[in-house]
């Protein structure tokens, strides 16, 4: 098998829903059985024809035995080759007013015809009428002096070279408009048609052939073309008469059916996904080669016999197999393209049993064969379905495309973002790095000293150990604001104040200075996403100025920080922290000096914040608003 | 060094008063907490200023608090927290630590501890401190709050150190450290929160005992080793 071929089968369109099984095999009989009716129907419809008083029916044929009678349509078995003559007659009117012509829709092989003696029509003279399998339809003028009014002789001299016995339908006689009128629509169904069907086949075989030929797996397209290019080629090429080299090229091409019929077998094989052996190959293939010698070697007589058998035989058992395939494929897959395949399949078999019966003489009144039609038709719609389904596949590898760019994209996108939060992740991980050993160094060394002096100062006793030991605390205080600060916060400056509060309050125990937390608004303060460790330490040791000043100054029993966001307006909501202490405030003193004042207006100023200060005789109020966004460098005083 | 059940029974100390065990190497510190402690009533104090000697005290009888620092002379004051755990599982453990810092408290409640003491905290407030301890009131600083709860809040990252497995934490619990981590007070939180405020306390010493490395620190071991994290 060609794995290739696998995906063309295999990517049918599935019915809406999966029926089940027996249901399905029963849908299917009953369909199959509809497509035998319709082909039935449409071969029963009469072909036109140009009314009953133009027929001529009742001939004497000649005989060794002396003249018998016949009735058209007759079959004439017998020998071959040999030559029949048939005498009619007809009346013609007193007064012609119009051509009158001589009509024979249907002969086989060739037919001379004679008005009164004379040869008004031989189809020999048309080779594509020599073809048995064409349904070709001859008409003549007769020349009007021939014509005499009253009765008229007609003699048909029937040339039968077989295979085919020889057949001669109902011959007409009369005015040329209406004659021509019927041969018009034989001409076009029998003539036109099948012309523009090959016409297809071979647009459809050179676009299967291009498809194959980029795509080299897709065997079921070359395969498909070449028997389409094969079928084209038997339309239209004439009918040998005289023996020559190239009259056998001609037999050959003519008698490659076998050769097209393998081929379909070999592409409903690969279509349908199965095993393909070379020697299946080569046996499907044989008769069609047989065929096609015989005719390069023999001449066209010898390919006609070698078409008959073993060139029909194998017809038969290729197109049974193409049937039996695809029914199978069609019952066990239960897809539309399979079902589609399998009444082709059907439609064939219709066709190709009632042209058989025809041959044999089952249906002695008619000789219209139906098959090479169809199977021209079935080529073509087949052809078709498969281009559609390249196209739609097609539009699926774009559609995947467009897919595939877009997960591209979006993979992109990702990759960016990620790329960003790797970025980010770095920075903050080397500032925790830096924190930490940062942290580090500082506890073993200066935090470790100071601790100690914390010791021994407090050990020493007196006012002056208490101040040594003071300061050596605020040191310490400041080691750990500075660490504090620089831990990644995520611009959650509450984070900053929490901390904050915990090292002030215990500062604030031995002072009995209690600390109290006021949330002003629910979310307390907004999140500053460009928010640096350097800010963070500026506001923080603005704050323990703030609370410096109450402790050394205001005598105050409490201090209050409330926090909160206010939003004035239509801007962002803004942070506000308010410092305010139960002390009396700067007593005396109009407008509020001294380092620790100046020191905090500089820090606000350095990151924008606005620092506001309220004294009264209940205490100092420090206002800070925070701005909407923290500047990138510090704001020069 | 083998835990007997005397010894682990012996946690209780006799009279209602608190036995404490204080392992600090540096002279004038481990004196300044000494007496801290001592100028409180309630106190037995017992002094270490290095590991052996404090495995030497651990010998003779059960402390109700361990009270250590973490650079000792002759080894780590996590070794001792660790072993201290596994021999008295109803002793107090808490660290000194001189600047609070995560680093350090958070390798010592990895291993067992449930609270840490400022080096240069007021004589009072360290004895209040041990006092709230014994009583089931774990302290928490806000930075220490704030480094857990961004901790559960993050992908796990391997190599974040010091480890620190935040996954048992429920998410009440991390409500309570960020209120925490943002300054509010106990009683603050407990109203927010809708609990009650005597319970705050136990929640933290429950968030305390759920990021104790269970399998004797083999993680912080690691990271020791690796010289990740230097106490």
């Amino acid at each position: 098998m060609s794995a290739e071929a696998q995906p063309a089968g295999a990517g049918a369109t599935p019915l809406p829903a999966r029926w089940p099984r027996r249901r399905f095999a029963l849908l299917h009989l009953s369909l199959q059985a509809v497509v035998v009716g319709l082909c039935l129907l449409v071969i029963s419809i009469p072909l036109p024809a140009p009314g009953s008083r133009y027929a001529v029916r009742e001939a004497t044929v000649a005989g060794p035995d002396g003249p018998t009678p016949a009735l058209l349509p007759a079959t004439f078995p017998g020998s071959t080759p040999r030559r029949i003559n048939l005498a009619l007659s007809f009346t013609a009117p007193d007064r012609l007013t119009e051509e009158w012509s001589v009509l024979t829709p249907r002969f086989t092989n060739a037919a001379q015809i004679l008005v009164n003696g004379v040869v008004v029509l031989d189809t020999r003279r048309n080779a594509s009428n020599n073809r048995p399998d064409r349904n070709a339809a001859d008409m003549a003028v007769i020349p009007a002096q021939l014509l005499r009014p009253g009765v008229n002789e007609l003699s048909v001299r029937l040339y039968v070279w077989g295979p085919l016995s020889g057949f001669l339908d109902t011959l007409y006689v009369g005015p040329d408009s209406i004659l021509r009128d019927a041969w018009g629509w034989r001409v076009l169904l029998f003539d036109a048609l099948p012309v523009v069907l090959s016409s297809w086949q071979v647009i459809l075989a050179l676009v299967l052939g291009i498809m194959w030929f980029k795509r080299r797996q897709e065997t079921a397209y070359g395969v498909l073309a070449a028997a389409m290019a094969l079928g084209a080629l038997r339309t239209f090429l004439i009918p040998p008469e005289q023996v020559s080299w190239l009259a056998g090229i001609r037999a050959a091409a003519i008698g490659s059916a076998p050769l097209e019929s393998g081929l379909m077998l070999l592409f409903c094989m690969l279509f349908l996904g199965r095993r393909l052996t070379p020697l299946f190959t080569a046996l499907a293939l044989a008769p069609g080669v047989i065929i096609a010698v015989a005719g390069l070697a023999g001449g066209p007589d010898m390919a006609r016999q070698a078409f008959i058998w073993p060139g029909l035989p194998a017809m038969a058992l290729c197109l049974g197999g193409v049937a039996w395939l695809t029914h199978r494929a069609a019952l066990a897959r239960r897809d539309l393209v399979s079902v589609l395949l399998a009444s082709a399949a059907t439609v064939l078999a219709t066709c190709l049993i009632r042209d058989v019966l025809t041959i044999a003489g089952a249906l002695p009144h008619q000789r219209i064969f139906v098959t090479r039609m169809a199977y021209a038709a079935v080529m073509t719609v087949t052809g078709a379905c498969l281009t559609w389904r390249f196209a739609s596949a097609l539009n699926e590898v774009d559609s995947f495309a467009g897919r595939l760019v877009s997960q591209v994209r979006e993979a992109e996108d990702k990759l960016r973002a990620s790329f960003a939060r790797e970025e980010q992740r770095k920075h903050a991980a080397a500032l925790a790095s830096e924190r930490a050993r940062l942290t580090r160094d500082l506890h073993d060394g200066l935090g470790g000293q100071l601790v100690s002096i914390v010791a021994l100062a407090e050990r020493s006793g007196g006012a002056h150990g208490a101040q040594i030991g003071e300061a050596a605390r605020s040191a310490l205080r400041d080691l750990r604001l500075v660490i504090d600060a620089m831990d990644d916060i995520d611009g959650d400056l509450m984070l900053a104040l929490g901390a904050w509060r915990e090292r002030t309050a215990a500062r604030l125990r031995p002072h009995d200075i209690r600390l109290d937390w006021q949330p002003l608004s629910p979310g307390g303060l907004p999140v500053h996403q460009e928010l640096r460790p350097w800010h963070v330490i500026q506001l923080l040791r603005l704050l323990d100025e703030a609370v410096t000043n109450t402790v050394k100054h205001a005598n105050a029993g409490c201090i209050t920080v409330s926090f909160g966001s206010f939003s004035d307006g239509d801007g962002p909501a803004r942070g506000r922290i308010i410092i305010a202490d139960d002390g009396h405030g700067f007593s005396g003193q109009a407008t509020p000096q001294g380092r620790g004042l100046d020191n905090m207006r500089r820090r606000a100023g350095r990151c924008g914040v606005s620092l506001s200060l309220d004294s009264g005789p209940d205490g100092v109020r420090v206002t800070l608003d925070l701005p909407a966004r923290f500047p990138e460098t510090e704001i020069p005083a | 060094m083998t835990a007997t059940p005397a010894d682990t029974g012996s946690a209780s100390a006799p009279s209602g008063g608190i036995t404490v065990l204080l392992v600090e190497d540096d002279a004038p510190t481990r004196g300044r907490l000494r007496d801290a402690l001592a100028s409180e009533p309630g106190f037995t104090i017992r002094e270490a200023g290095a590991m052996a000697e404090a495995r030497a005290a651990l010998d003779q009888s059960a402390p109700d608090v361990l009270l250590t620092d973490l650079q000792l002379p002759d080894g780590h004051g996590v070794d001792l927290i660790r072993e201290t755990r596994a021999r008295f599982p109803r002793a107090e453990i808490m660290v000194i630590s001189i600047l609070g810092d995560e680093e350090s408290v958070i390798a010592a409640i990895s291993v067992g501890a449930t609270g840490y003491l400022l080096k240069d905290a007021f004589p009072t407030d360290i004895a209040a401190t041990v006092r709230d301890l014994v009583a089931g009131h774990s302290p928490i600083s806000a930075s220490i709050a704030r480094f857990i709860v961004r901790r559960a809040q993050r992908e796990p990252d391997a190599a974040a150190r010091p480890q620190l497995n935040t996954a048992r934490l429920t998410p009440r619990e991390i409500d309570i450290l960020w209120g925490i981590a943002k300054g509010f007070s106990y009683a603050d939180i407990a109203a927010h929160l809708g609990l009650s405020r005597q319970t705050v306390p136990g929640h933290i010493k429950s968030i305390y005992r759920k990021l104790e490395v269970n399998t004797r620190g083999e993680a912080v071991f690691e990271a020791v080793q690796q010289g990740l994290i230097k106490l």
